[in-house]
Formats: C-alpha cells, structure tokens, sequence
C-alpha cells in the first residue's frame, strides 16, 4: 500500500497556498452597515437605482424571508450563520457607476488579469486563437464590466448585468424573474429575492444562435460581506446559448457567504447550456475560512424539445448547497446534469440535481462524479420524477464516488418517484477507491504514483470533463489537480 | 439577533395522535405520551418518513385489542412446520416445541430504544413479549402466526428470537387477520450468535382495510449466514422497517423484499444496513410490482462505517408498474465511511418489457397471460435462494393470488 | 391457382413519424420458399415485424393475408395461433422462464385457440425431446431461462425448435443466419429444411447469400428502400452477391 499511503499523507499536508486564487485586492470599497433589515433592502435598491417595483418586490421577499427558517436536510454541519454580521452590500468606490472599460480601475482590471480572466477585448482578441469568450465581471455586489456587449446587441443578445436589465428592459425582467424560482422557495431564494446585488441578464431572441459564448466571472473580495447573486437567462423559440461561470475568492479566516439564484428558461426548440467552474475558498487546512455556498440553480424547458444542461466542476467552498435543477414542462424536452465535486479538507459537499419529468416524452441524463479525500464529506443527493401525466419519460442516472484514504466520507442520496407507468428509470451508483491494481500498473509503466493518480482520477472524471467548453475543460481539470494537490502533481 | 423565527412550532395532535395518547397513559406509558405529544405522529418532512407520512396517513387509531376468541385456520400454511399461534398480541395455541427450540415469554418490548415512533409505541404498549431460543439445528420451520381478530382493534406485539452460536433455523413470521380496519404494531428482534445460519421469512396478508407496522432488528454475529424475504400482499397502509448492524467479521446477510400493491394499498419497506465492522458483506434485492391506483415506496440504506474496511454491500431495487395510477418511490441511499470497499445500488423501474410481450405473443401466448408469466419471472429471482420447497411453493401461492385478484375499479 | 399462404398487397408501414414500407406487393404460394435479400436499413425487418404484429408497427395502407384471411386487426397472438411464425434476428432473453415452461405455454395457448385440447406433460416432453434431439439441442439448455445466456448458435437452435414444435403454415426467417459459423448454420439451415412441406410456406430474409446455399429458395426478391425492387429466381441471389445492392438502386429509385 505504500503509493496509496504516500497520497493520503499529501492529501493530509494540503496547505492553504495551494489555493493560488487566494490573494486579496486592495481596492477602496463602499460597504452598506452590517444587518439586514428593511433600511439595507432600500439602500441596495437605491444603490442599483431600481423602480419602485423592483423595491417593493425586494420588500415583499423580505417579509417573507423574516417567517423562515433555515434547511436542516442537507448532510453539511456548520456553526450557526448569523446573518445580522454580515455586510450585504460592497462596491469598488470608482465603480459606482459602471461606465466603459476605460473607466475601470486599472486595479480591477488586474485582478482579473491575476485570475486569467483578460477584460480587455482586443486582448481578448490578440490572445488567445479560436473561440472568443463575453465576460460580465462581478466584483462583490457590482458588474465592473461586460465584454462585446455590443457585438452581441447585433446578433439581437442581450447581454448585461441584471441591475442594469432592470432598469433597461424591465418587461423582460418582470416576466421571468422568479417564474422559475419563486421567492419563497426555499430560505436562501428568499433572501437572495431581497437582498441580491448583480448578476447576469441574457436574453437570446427567437432563432438566434448565440455568437460567443457568455460567461460571468464572480469575485467576492471584500470580508464579512455575502455575495447574493441574480442570474436570468432566457432562450426563446429556437435560439441557443452558452453560459459559463467562474467564482473565487479570497482567503480568509472568517467564513462568507454566497446565495446564488440562477433562473434558465428555454422556449421552443431552444438550447441552454450552462456550465460551472466553482472556485470558491475552501478554508484552510483545519476547516477555519471558507464560502458557505447556498445556491438555488433551476432551469425551466418551457418549451417543446427544449433542451437545458448543467455541468458543473465543483472543487472550492466550505459548504456546498446546490442542486441545480430542471423542470422538464416541454413535451419533448430533455435535461442534463454532468457534475464533478471534488472535496478536500474539511470541505462538506451536499450537491446534485432534480429532474422533475411534467411533459411527455421527456429524458434526462445525470452524470455525478464525487471524489472525496481528506477529512471532507461529499454527498450526492438528486430527485429524478414523473408526474402522472409524463407518459414515455426516460432517465437514466450514473453516480460514482471515489475515496481517497480512510477519513472522508461518500454518500448518495437519490429519489426516485415514479407516477407514471411508461415512465423508464435506470439509475446506478458505485462507491470506490484507486486500487493498489491500478496504481502499481501505471507504475510498472513508469508513471509516478502522483501522475498514475492524476490519470486515474482524470479517468474518473472524463465524461463529465468532455462537456465542458475546450478552455474550461483544461482548466478544470487543473484545478481538479490542485484541489488533490500531492496526489496529483 | 439571529435568524428570524426560531420559536418552537406548536405541533396540533389529530385524532389518531390523541388516542394513541391516551392508549400509551394508559398503559403507563408517561414519557411516550408525552413524547407524542410534543412531536406528534410524523409527517413527510421528517426524513424517515418522507414517503409515508403517517400523521395524514393513519387515520383512526381502534381500540386496544382484547382477548381474540377462537380463530380459524391459517392463511398461509407450510405443512411440516412448528406453529405458534399470537391472536391479538397474546400466544393462543402452542404445541410442545421440537428439538433446539425453546419458547418463553419476556416482559416489556424486545426492540431497542430509538428515535422512532413506531418502536416508541411498541414500548408503550408491549407488556410481554414472545421469546424464542433456537439451540441448535432446528429442522422444521418455526411458523409465528400473528392475527388480529373479531372488531378493528390495536395490537402491539413483540418478538425475541435468540439463535445460538453455530445453529441453524428458519423462521417464518406471517400476519393476517379478520377484515377489519385493524392496527398491529409489531416489533421483532433477531440476535444471531456467531456462526450462525438463519432464514426470516416474513409475509403480510392482513386484511386490505387494515395497518400494518413491523419494526425488525438484527444483531448480526461475527461469521453468520443470514437470509431475509418479506413478503407484503396485504394491507391498505403497511410500514416494514428493518435495521441489520454487522457486528462480528465474516458474515454476509442477503437481504429482499417483495412489495405486491394493488388498488388503495401503500406499502413501504425501509431499509437500513449497518456495517459496523471490518469484512462483512450484503446483498440487497428488493421489488416492487404495483396495479392500479397504489403505492410501493422502497427506503434502503447502507452504511459503512469508518474501519469497516473490505465491505462489499451491493443493493438492487426494481419496480414494475402495471397501470396508471400506480407509484414507485424509492430512495436507495449509501453513506460510506471507509475508502476501501465495494459498495453499489442499482434501481430500475418501468413497465413490462415491450420486446419481451412481443416474443410471447407472437408464439401464440395471450396478451395477458404472458404479463402473468412475465410478472412471475419477474418475482422468481426473490423466490428461487428459498430452499424449502413446501415454503416457497406457499409463497408462490401469495403471487398466484395476487395475480388472480379481480380488477377493481380505480378509487377516485 | 390455390389460395397463396401469404399475400402482400401494397403494405404501407410507419414506425413512429416515419413511413418504412412504401409499398410492399409479395405472393408466397403454398409450400415454396422465397428470400428477400436487401442491404441494412431497407427495411426487410420492419416487414417481418409488420407481418407478425408488432406494436407501434403502425399499417398505413394495404393489407397482409395468411391462407386468405386478413390478419392485420389481429394481434401477435391471434397471429402465431392462425399459424405464423417469427424466427427472430435476436431472440429476446426472458430471465426468470424457464424455456420448458414457455414452449408448452406457448403451444397450449395455441392449441386452446384453436380449439383443440391442451397437451399433457408426458405428450408433450416426448415432442420436444425428438425435436431437440434432431437440432442437437441438450436438454439441459431447456432447463434454463428462456434465452439467457445461450450462445448465439443455441439461439438460433432454441428458434428453430420452437418452429418444429409449433408448425406453422408459415415461418419467417429474420436474419437467421447472422452470428453463426459454418457448422452452426448447417445445423440450422438442415432443421428448417427438414421442415419443409407442402402445406408450409417460408419467407427468409437476409443480407447475404450465403444462408440462401443451405436453404435454396424458389424465388428470390430484391429489397431496397421499403419496396421489392425486383423479383426472380434462385439465381438472382447469385447476380446480386456478384454486383451488389448498389445496381437495384436505380431500379428503387
């Protein structure tokens, strides 16, 4: 067992610094008083220059919010949040308001540049060859830029930060926001229905081909501040986008909280791909620090052979809450969800997804890959029905977990409810470790045990990793490495 | 100030709960009353019970069973076998046990004490239970026949069963009853010595309108061979709930199930499977077939505990729907702790296989006699491991009169 | 001219939203053997399961006759028993039935449908040990489910049998030669040859030529795209083992 004990022991000795994303920005903030309560809601209304209807829907989440309380189902243990000391508003002081990219703090711009994130378009442009990437860059509570926008406004896109679509094309925003995720749907969307700062809006009209793909590179720098994101995406009849999103944050000894909602509606024939790279602080060797991570993520195939798919690559965060989700309405439609959560530390996973089967003839695909190491606790917990009415409805579920060394642990949780008797469900999962077999064989072949690990679990993971986007794709499974850091070079 | 609205919710107790209360002070049972009453029955938020939420389920708690007067004969018979008859949780009829078998009787509930409600109420109600210590090799099997008779009444029973180090047993344990809207609440708990060889069977034919709930327990010696099959074909509200713990190395348990459901019926079988220590293995197979407006809900976990290094827990789940309006829930959960092991779940469900109809018919088998044949192939994998031929052929006899059940109109 | 066994007349066939059959006009006389020979995807199988009734084979126009009578509101089962039979390109694994149990199934359900009386175990065994013993079948292998885990031979075998003990008035070969080697197709090729009669008809269908050595036919038809594109005899399967499918193309388009 020695290869075997050597990577426990790495995987035991991960330090901090081996989050390379971990470094802080200094950059003068203008932070709302710690609370939240009814003056904060109208401070970040103010601040984001909202119409009063936007205010009293914030309010009205609010209220609801106060009758709440928080989910106690997930397997995550954490300290009790207490959501009166954090700040829920923090803005760059020379972005107050988001003009042209020449405006921009030249150290924000840095920061990107630090996270390989070039904003810049003819950077962009003289960079990297082949396909070219829109970023929205939401710096703590603010969008600071969005790339091409205007290329894309000929192409018929909306791209931009949902602050400024409220303010833009409020019809839009008024239609489908929270038509995927009510407000109160569950404790963390309500919050996130009152408080949320920025995020992205995009609207691909009807036959449109999205041009680039659009991503959103989100950056919680401040401390003590929680980063309530908005995201709304709206594909209509025959239209097709790719969406990215990166996180990171700095770190810190003092945990920080992100509630995310992320709302995807595709009509007709339309097409919404959607993919996560999660990044977020993980916390430091002995569990101090890190992103408690409660994100609401649903898209809605609204329409006929409309299509939705997650794929996420979930390596940071101290918590991790997230489901992202489809509601298969279209008769036709189909959802898929390719995810990997690698945990590390004393990081807790408790991700999957709910494939809820309305429409007839509708299929869904899930591919879960857990890999678990140190003292982390990584759980898969997913919903697969059919409603009575979903005649002919088929998934199929795949979910493996792989452990590395004796002190973390792996779980699956799946539902599996079936209303409907022409309904198909096939569902597997495998729970297993890298065998001494396979390590002393990829040795025997003059691989070190750490390049035969990192080969092996890049193995393990291939068939969600072919789903991400060329550039996202190498990058995870760089990251991958880093989060096993010692067992994979 | 913390988050809003952390003020204990006042729970409102229903009618069943308010009997059920009154039945456990009773029977002395203060903490359990009291118990009940601040949490009341649970409902599908609480986790265990997600699919069967017994507070809006139950409906009306009966009586107290009193003493049962004479009953008939039993509804599953296995010549050759011992028999002890339990009318309304009291033993009717016995006759001098054979070799190895020794039957006595217990005070109070035999389950362990857990966060359960059934197990709760099994210890409120259980004055005495059935003890039975199997000694050695027991050749004929040991049959319980558990019934509730005459008017809908509420029977709490218990059971012991001791297998001694290196024995060999069967026991079959069957409920039924006269067609009432009865209530039995049973626990069972099997202790098996190290070595030991050990069949359970269990098969619910009580009456279509009445509840069944069975809490089962096994404590499971180092280097034991254990088998189980349930088998539910009765009941309109039934709730099995098993929890093996592997505490000696060596053993393997083959865990399954059959959930027949028809018209009106919910039948839940709950799983949960404990290796607690190094080298231990289990197999878990369970089906689920369902007809008409009716629910089978499957829960079964595996959880290997840290060291339990070198499990092998594999478990299987397949569901087989008939009609419309039929239901198939089912959780197959694993929650693994130790890296070195081979664990997996597989869960299938749909209706009959199309191609498979197809070959059959068209070799000259009628639409619905070759859904019969199919449903019973479907079932013979659960069947085939019993390797007493008059037993298993008795619970072929359970499908066979499941089959030819005539077709009820769907409640609406 | 007697009544053929089986009659075509301009079969349309749909499957799902698409129409695979466009068209299909074939006369098998009583007691001959014809082939259609066609290249994949021309629908030669969606014609077998037209003929035997399968479900979501859906009949857009024309009919099938078996021995005069129409068949096409009848289902598989009414079919088989009015004396048509199947052999299978992939015979389907039944887990859980015995093969045993599903031949004498299968022919009492026949015979009851015919009105005749039910076979006795006694009867029965002996029929299938004489036909199992001329395919070369081990009785052990009847003991097992049906289908599962037989080799593609010993399905093949099974299919044949099942042909033998149920005698048809007409047997389609789908495919019956795919995965068998030489000795194993001899086999099979001699049971159905053994079968044939003057009463019996047959239809074989396959890619290749090579079956139409061992079971020599007494007319051959060429399909492609859903239709019989030409028709002739014996020798035809020669001409197109020589030139390919691709010189009818014209002929389907």
């Amino acid at each position: 067992m020695p290869a075997i004990k050597e990577t426990v022991e790495h995987v035991e000795e991960l330090e901090v610094e081996k989050y390379k994303y971990g470094f802080k920005s200094d950059i003068e903030s203008e932070v709302a008083p710690k609370g939240l309560n009814e003056d904060i809601v109208r401070y970040i209304s103010a601040k984001k220059d909202e119409p009063k209807w936007m205010l009293d829907w914030r309010l009205e989440a609010f209220r609801r919010w106060q009758t709440m309380t928080e989910p106690t189902w997930a397997r995550v243990h954490y300290p009790k949040i207490d959501f009166q000391d954090l700040h829920y508003y923090a803005a760059p002081k020379s972005m107050s308001a988001p003009k042209s990219l020449d405006e921009v703090d030249p150290e924000l711009l840095e920061t990107y540049k630090k996270l390989g994130i070039p904003l810049k378009e003819q950077e962009i442009l003289a960079g990297v060859e082949g396909a070219r990437v829109a970023v929205d860059a939401v710096f703590d509570s603010v969008s600071v830029v969005t790339t091409f926008k205007e290329e894309l406004a000929k192409a018929g896109v909306i791209f931009c930060p949902i602050s400024e679509a409220i303010r833009d094309h409020p019809e839009l925003v008024k239609k489908y926001l929270a038509s995927v995720v009510p407000v109160s749907d569950n404790f963390y969307a309500t919050m996130n229905s009152a408080v949320f700062t920025d995020g992205s809006f995009v609207y691909v009209p009807e036959g449109v081909r999205c041009p680039m793909e659009l991503s959103t590179y989100f950056r919680i720098n401040e401390p003590n501040t929680g980063q309530f994101e908005r995201t709304l995406i709206i594909a209509e009849k025959g239209s097709y986008v790719s969406y990215l999103e990166g996180c990171t944050a700095p770190m810190r000894d003092e945990n920080q909280l992100h509630a995310a909602v992320v709302e995807l509606i595709a009509h007709d024939d339309a097409e919404i791909k959607y993919s996560t790279v999660q990044n977020w602080y993980p916390g430091d060797k002995n569990g101090k620090g890190g992103i408690y991570n409660f994100v609401t993520k649903r898209g809605d195939c609204r329409g006929k052979n409309s299509k939705i798919s997650w794929t996420q690559v979930e390596t940071g965060s101290a918590i991790t809450w997230k489901y992202p989700s489809c509601i298969l309405r279209g008769d036709g439609s189909r959802g898929e969800f390719y995810s990997i959560a690698v945990s590390n530390g004393y990081q807790q996973v408790d991700s999957g997804t709910k494939m809820i089967h309305l429409g007839k003839d509708t299929s869904s695909l899930i591919i879960a890959k857990g890999i678990a190491a140190g003292k982390s606790d990584n759980t898969y917990r997913g919903l697969v029905s059919a409603h009575a009415k979903a005649s002919g409805a088929r998934n199929f579920t795949q979910c493996d977990s792989l452990l590395i060394g004796d002190a973390c642990g792996a779980h699956t949780v799946p539902y599996i409810e079936s209303r409907n008797a022409t309904a198909v469900f096939e569902h597997e999962a495998t729970t297993s470790k890298i065998s001494d077999d396979q390590l002393f064989y990829c040795q025997q072949r003059g691989l070190s045990d750490e390049e035969a690990v990192a080969l092996i679990v890049n193995g393990f993971v291939r068939e969600v990793l072919q789903n991400l986007p060329m550039e996202f794709m190498v990058e995870s499974q760089k990251l991958i490495a880093i989060s096993l850091e010692g067992s994979v070079g | 100030m913390t988050a809003p609205n952390t003020a204990k919710r006042t729970v409102h107790l229903g009618e069943a709960e308010n009997t059920l209360i009154s039945q456990l002070l009773s029977a002395g049972a203060r903490g359990a009353a009291d118990e009940l009453a601040a949490s009341g029955l649970p409902t599908r938020r609480i986790e265990a019970y997600h699919y069967t939420d017994l507070k809006a389920l139950l409906g009306e708690v009966p009586a107290i069973a009193e003493e049962a007067g004479q009953v008939g004969p039993p509804k599953f018979r296995v010549p050759g076998a011992y028999r002890i008859l339990v009318a309304n949780g009291r033993i009717q009829q016995s006759t001098t046990p054979p070799n190895g078998v020794v039957v006595s009787e217990a005070g109070g509930s035999s389950l362990t004490e857990r966060d359960d409600v059934l197990v709760m109420l099994n210890h409120g109600l259980v004055e005495k239970s059935l003890a039975i210590g199997l000694e050695n090799s027991v050749d004929p099997i040991v049959h319980i026949d558990h019934r509730i008779a005459g008017a809908p009444a509420h029977t709490a029973g218990a059971l012991r069963i001791e297998v001694a180090p290196g024995a060999t047993a069967t026991v079959l344990e069957t409920f039924s009853g006269s067609d009432a809207a009865h209530m039995g609440n049973q626990g069972t708990r099997v202790e098996l010595g190290d070595g030991a060889r050990f069949t359970h069977i269990v098969v619910d034919l009580s009456a279509l309108n009445s509840r069944h709930f069975h809490t089962i327990e096994y404590a499971v010696g180092a280097n034991v061979q254990l088998r189980n099959l349930l088998v539910n074909s009765g009941s309109a509200l039934s709730r099995t709930q098993m929890f093996g713990v592997f505490a000696g190395e060596g053993a393997h348990g083959d865990f399954s199930g059959l959930n027949l459901v028809d018209d009106g019926q919910h039948n839940d079988i709950t799983l949960d499977v404990n290796h607690a220590v190094p080298n231990t293995t289990s197999q878990e197979l369970f089906k689920s077939v369902v007809r008409n407006r009716a629910k089978a809900i499957f829960q079964g976990r595996i959880v290997v505990s840290p060291k339990a290094q070198k499990t092998d827990a594999k478990m299987m789940m397949q569901g087989l729907m008939l009609s419309e309006g039929a239901q198939i829930l089912s959780k197959p959960e694993l929650e693994i702790f130790a890296d070195d092991v081979q664990c997996g779940h597989g869960s299938t469900c749909g209706e009959l296989d199309a191609q498979s109809m197809f070959y059959m018919m068209s070799r000259g088998i009628a639409r619905e006699d070759a859904k019969a044949m199919l449903i019973r192939a479907f079932v013979q994998e659960l069947l085939d491991p019993i390797e007493d031929e008059e037993l298993s052929e008795a619970l072929s006899g359970v499908v066979e009169e499941w089959l030819s059940r005539p077709a009820k109109s769907p409640a609406i | 001219m007697s009544t053929p066994m089986l009659e075509i007349r301009n079969l349309h066939v749909r499957v799902e939203d698409k129409t695979i059959l466009k068209g299909v006009d074939l006369v098998v006389p009583k007691g001959e053997v014809h082939a259609i020979m066609g290249r994949n995807g021309s629908g030669k199988s969606t014609l077998s399961y037209a003929i035997a009734g399968r479900d979501g084979y859906e009949i857009t126009d024309g009919d099938i006759l078996l021995d005069g009578q129409s068949i096409v509101e009848m289902e598989a089962d009414e079919r088989a028993s009015a004396g048509l039979f199947l052999a299978f390109q992939y015979p389907i694994e039944i887990p859980g039935v015995a093969t045993m149990t599903f031949l004498k199934a299968a022919m009492n359900a026949q015979r009851k449908s015919r009105g005749e009386e039910e076979m006795k175990t006694p009867e029965f065994m002996k029929a299938v040990r004489a036909a199992a013993g001329d395919l070369s079948i081990e009785t052990d292998m009847l003991k097992r489910a049906l289908n599962v885990g037989f080799s593609g031979g010993e399905k093949k075998r099974a299919e044949v049998l099942q042909m033998a003990l149920l005698a048809p008035k007409m047997c389609i070969l789908d495919e019956t030669d795919s995965g068998l080697d030489i000795d194993a197709l001899k086999v099979v090729s001699q049971g159905v040859n053994h079968l044939r009669a003057p009463k019996r008809s047959m239809l074989v269908i396959t890619h290749y030529q090579r079956l139409l050595n061992h079971i020599v036919p007494d007319r051959v038809h060429v399909f492609s795209d859903g239709r019989i594109v030409k028709s002739g005899g014996k020798e035809l399967a020669l001409e197109l083992e020589a030139e390919g499918y691709s010189a009818f193309d014209e002929a389907a388009a």
